[in-house]
């Protein structure tokens, strides 16, 4: 796995990107953990507790004393309040007794300052050394401000005492910012679960002899034994044994495969009921889920373009919150004495904490991230997010996408005057060189029944077919569409001419074979539509998006798949001409994305403004789509879409929450109308909104899988038994073709 | 303050319904200390912890019934808060006798996102962090304490409110020492009656918070609590 590209750097708790510096960070802070907060840096020494229980304990003891000096200062200020405020006098509350509760006040409030403020001021510190300016050093600054301005009031004997401002904004930034990380390190669960999944150890086979070792230990090539009801922790391929495997967690397929000696087993996937002996293709840390959660923890440091907005107003902000403060302690000082000054600082500091702003946006794009992932959605980036968010157009690529990617032979026919079996050998040969669902098609349903030949030199020419040589002395043979046939000049003959007609008169997929100038043979396949796909066009159209279909196919093919799924579909597009399509949808309409199966549309899938992939299943590296669906069903793409739209939308109103909030809140504290105390309320409330808001999409509602298979289309679904049923005693393994 | 020792009869009975949620609290303290003597002092200390926020919410509550009856001198707030409390109380004690039919969802279910730190302190070595585990469990959601910290607002009075509560701690702290200590001492035969009387208790609680609010509605003005069996 190739590491990210230069990514920001990262909070060591929450993992998320830290700020962007003032200035070039030195290496030299490299080896420290580094903390994005207050928050991070206490919730990340609480939670060491399974390592470092002294220092855990150390934390939460400095915390709870800090709130329990608190709780003191706050009893003797109220019995104070009660006195100054509302003229209650009923406990005898001497003046005596009144300068006792200040001393008191002051005793417990000192030292409040240090175990509660010392973790702030270091993390603030720590910040400006990393060249950030935070709001930190002046809410330190602030309540330092009003303990000694209370102090002198204490020892003077005369004035105010603002201990309990200065404590309970301690406690609740504290708090406030504790309970924010642990928020956001929920972001982080559902990968984790998925991570979770894989089991620690594995049996590992070597001669006789089996041992239980963990994960990491297994190498690539050992043997390991994977029992009933275990899953795989690592990738591999069966060498004994057969089994049902569950490949839900990658695929979305319910129903358990049948595997056995040869095939690939993916890691997350559930041995059911097999005693399988796995040699390891791919180790702990390499394996199919291991790469997932790492391009999903990629897509994560990708800055998308309301990060960047937000980021870009977030610069502007602190050093504006700065000036604001220091602009309110002047005129306050001025016109209504020091004490005002100070407090409608503090509160300017406080409510300005630009939190909010910063988690906006990567806290919604890393719960839809993680909430996809469990959906077998994978994003390269919170960009193609919002993107697909803001798609118009919607435009398919038909073969292994809309239908599935088996095709079936279902009729062949050769030239009268070639021999059928030579036509056969050397179709499967080229079609060994191409993953065209047709080719792989032509050689699961010919090559074990007749010895393909080695092709030589073999091109591909994408959205016509394959062309190869077989030996010095012939001539290139060429397998791909009936256009191809053309271009390359071979002409067809008459038998085959009325069979073509015939079989493009019914709409079903052809390939054709031909060298010497002469077309040799005809396949005709039977091509299932996937289930759903009629539903999952008509949810994206009812979402407003236009949809239509971009295929290679003929004419009548096309016009038989439009019926099918009641869509457009614009028939014999070549790539360049899908290209074209594209353009033209992106100028009429608006942003479009393109939706294939990521190998033989990557020219389209790049050429949209999202790309997306289907039925990627473990093969993640299909890097021309920005979406990969891991799954074939067709109804998580109306899901992927509007769990994108729900995104934004979550975006948006956590941005306008933060804005709103500061703004207002900076106006209100500038006028000195807002206790710093209900300040740091409401900026500990107001980071935890825009967690929690974000949290939604973690419980986003899974895909509905309730339509019903469409069947309206009796000539795809459900597929026939192919015509042609080869067997090995039968020398001519086709029949003639019969048609009614 | 004469109904404070009622309160504190309250307390000590209505602490039986707490021992659900707080009883494996005290079990997990004593868990270390194999002394009983050792465990005896902590078991004491958690509850001066517990009694500590109780005494501060209370504070708070007479603070804040205080700030009520300026902000709004019309309403007789403390005669409000002192039926609002008692209603509290009588539904709640009715529950809990079984009275009213109603099946608790969280109960018993402890806040797990406190979990791992409070257990970090419950099984602290040290005394100071069993009493800051005492000042956190004072925090945890409860009827019971709710209905009292009502009660402590009705007050209207900072001291008064802070003793409402601290008498209601000190009452809750026998069986919550038994329980950390004993584990099961009382069978569950007793501890089902115990449940009864307590619910009951609870009930009369409220009725007589509810018999003290409606005094004061009819002694608008009158300054001092006036408990009708003290009259």
């Amino acid at each position: 796995m190739t590491p990210a590209p230069a990514s920001r750097p990262s909070c060591s708790y929450c993992h998320l990107p830290l700020p962007r510096s003032w200035r070039k960070t030195g290496d030299d802070l490299c080896d420290e953990p580094v903390y994005c907060c207050v928050g991070c840096r206490i919730a990340a020494a609480v939670t060491s507790a399974e390592g470092e229980e002294g220092a855990a304990r150390w934390m939460i003891a400095r915390l709870g004393f800090g709130l329990f000096f608190t709780m003191n200062v706050m009893v003797f200020s109220m019995a104070l309040w009660s006195r100054d405020l509302y003229g209650q006098d009923t406990h005898a509350l001497t003046d005596s007794l009144s300068d006792l509760f200040r001393y008191l006040a002051l005793l417990f409030a000192v030292p409040v300052l240090f175990l509660l403020g010392g973790p702030i001021f270091s993390s603030a510190w720590q910040a400006l050394r990393r060249g950030n300016w935070t709001t930190d050093v002046l809410i330190v600054a602030g309540v330092v401000a009003a303990y000694v301005y209370s102090a002198v009031s204490v020892i003077s004997g005369e004035g105010h005492v603002y201990f309990e401002v200065g404590c309970m904004v301690l406690v609740l930034v504290t708090v406030g910012r504790w309970l924010e990380a642990s928020g956001k390190l929920r972001t982080n669960n559902a990968l984790d679960s998925l991570e979770q999944l894989l089991p620690d150890t594995l049996r590992r086979v070597t001669g006789v002899e089996h041992r239980i070792v963990p994960r990491e230990s297994i190498r690539r090539g050992d043997r390991v034994r994977i029992l009933a009801g275990e899953r795989f922790a690592i990738d591999g391929h069966i060498v004994a044994g057969q089994g049902d495997v569950d490949e839900q967690l990658l695929s979305g397929e319910s129903l358990p495969i049948g595997k056995g000696p040869g095939d690939t087993v993916y890691s997350g996937t559930l041995n059911l009921d097999g005693d399988l002996t796995v040699r390891v293709t791919a180790a702990a840390g390499e394996e199919t889920v291991s790469r997932f959660v790492q391009l999903v923890k990629e897509a994560r440091e990708q800055q998308s373009g309301y990060q960047n907005l937000a980021d870009r107003i977030t610069r502007w902000f602190v050093p504006a919150t700065w000036l604001v403060a220091l602009t309110t302690v002047w005129y306050h000082t001025q016109y209504s004495g020091i004490e005002a000054g100070i407090l409608a600082g503090l509160s300017v500091v406080l409510i300005a904490c630009p939190c909010a702003l910063g988690l906006a946006t990567p806290m919604a794009v890393w719960a839809a991230l993680g909430r996809a992932a469990t959906a077998q959605v994978l994003f390269r980036s919170g960009t193609v997010l919002e993107r697909l968010a803001e798609i118009r157009a919607l435009r398919f690529d038909k073969t292994g996408t809309l239908t599935t990617g088996f095709a079936v032979v279902k009729h062949f026919e050769h030239d009268e005057n070639t021999e059928p079996q030579m036509v056969l050998a050397r179709a499967a040969g080229l079609a060994t060189a191409s993953n065209h669902p047709l080719s792989q098609a032509i050689v699961r349903n010919v090559a074990d029944v007749t010895r393909p030949v080695q092709p030589r030199d073999a091109i591909h020419v994408a959205g016509r077919g394959v062309s190869a040589g077989v030996d010095a002395a012939s001539d290139r043979i060429y397998l791909g569409s009936v256009p191809w046939m053309q271009e390359s000049l071979q002409a067809v003959g008459d038998r085959l001419t009325a069979y073509l007609d015939m079989a493009l008169k019914d709409g079903e997929p052809v390939a054709c074979i031909g060298w010497g100038g002469q077309v040799r043979g005809v396949f005709v396949f039977h091509e299932q539509l996937r289930p759903h796909a009629r539903t999952a066009i008509a949810r994206c159209r009812q979402m407003g998006i236009d949809v239509s279909v971009l295929t290679g196919d003929h004419r009548s093919r096309a016009d038989k798949i439009a019926a099918a799924l009641d869509v457009d579909v614009c028939a014999s597009q070549s790539p360049k001409d899908k290209v074209k399509a594209l353009g033209e949808a992106q100028r009429r309409i608006g942003p479009t994305a393109m939706v294939g199966d990521g190998i033989n549309d990557a020219p389209a899938l790049a050429a949209s403004d999202v790309g997306i992939a289907m039925g990627c299943g473990a093969d993640l590296s299909r890097d021309a789509a920005g979406v990969c669906l891991l799954s074939d069903d067709l109804l998580r793409l109306p899901w992927t879409i509007l769990l994108a739209r729900k995104t934004v939308r979550v975006i948006r109103q956590n941005l306008c929450w933060a804005f709103a909030y500061n703004t207002i809140g900076i106006g209100l504290a500038a006028c000195g109308k807002l206790n710093p105390i209900l300040a740091a309320l409401a900026m500990a409330i107001s980071s935890l909104l825009v967690v929690t808001n974000s949290m939604r999409l973690a419980q986003y509602p899974q895909p509905a899988n309730d339509a019903v298979c469409e069947t309206s289309f009796d000539s795809f679904v459900p597929p026939p038994k192919p015509d042609v049923i080869y067997t090995s005693d039968d020398p001519a393994p086709f029949v003639e073709v019969v048609r009614s | 303050m004469i109904e404070l020792p009622l309160i504190f009869v309250s307390g000590i009975l209505g602490s039986s319904h707490c021992l659900g949620m707080c009883g494996p609290l005290a079990l997990a303290l004593g868990s270390n200390g194999q002394l009983m003597s050792r465990n005896l002092v902590r078991q004491l200390v958690y509850s001066l912890g517990r009694i500590f926020t109780y005494g501060f919410a209370g504070a708070a509550a007479g603070f804040f019934g205080l700030w009520l009856q300026h902000f709004s001198p019309l309403v007789n707030v403390q005669a409000g808060l002192a039926i609002a409390c008692g209603l509290l109380l009588v539904v709640l004690g009715l529950v809990t006798a079984g009275v009213i039919p109603w099946r608790p969802t969280a109960v018993g279910h402890f806040p797990c996102a406190a979990a791992g730190w409070l257990k970090t302190l419950l099984t602290a070595p040290s005394l100071p962090q069993v009493f800051l585990a005492g000042v956190f469990t004072g925090f945890i959601p409860c009827g019971l304490v709710y209905a009292f910290v009502a009660l402590a607002a009705s007050t209207g009075n900072v001291f008064n409110g802070a003793l409402t509560m601290i008498a209601f701690g000190l009452g809750t702290v026998p069986l919550m020492v038994l329980a950390g200590c004993g584990g099961s001492l009382l069978g569950i035969a007793a501890r089902t009656r115990i449940l009864r009387i307590a619910a009951w208790c609870v009930v009369i609680a409220g009725t007589v918070s509810i018999a003290r609010g409606v005094g004061f509605l009819e002694l608008t003005g009158a300054g001092t609590a006036a408990c009708p069996f003290c009259r």
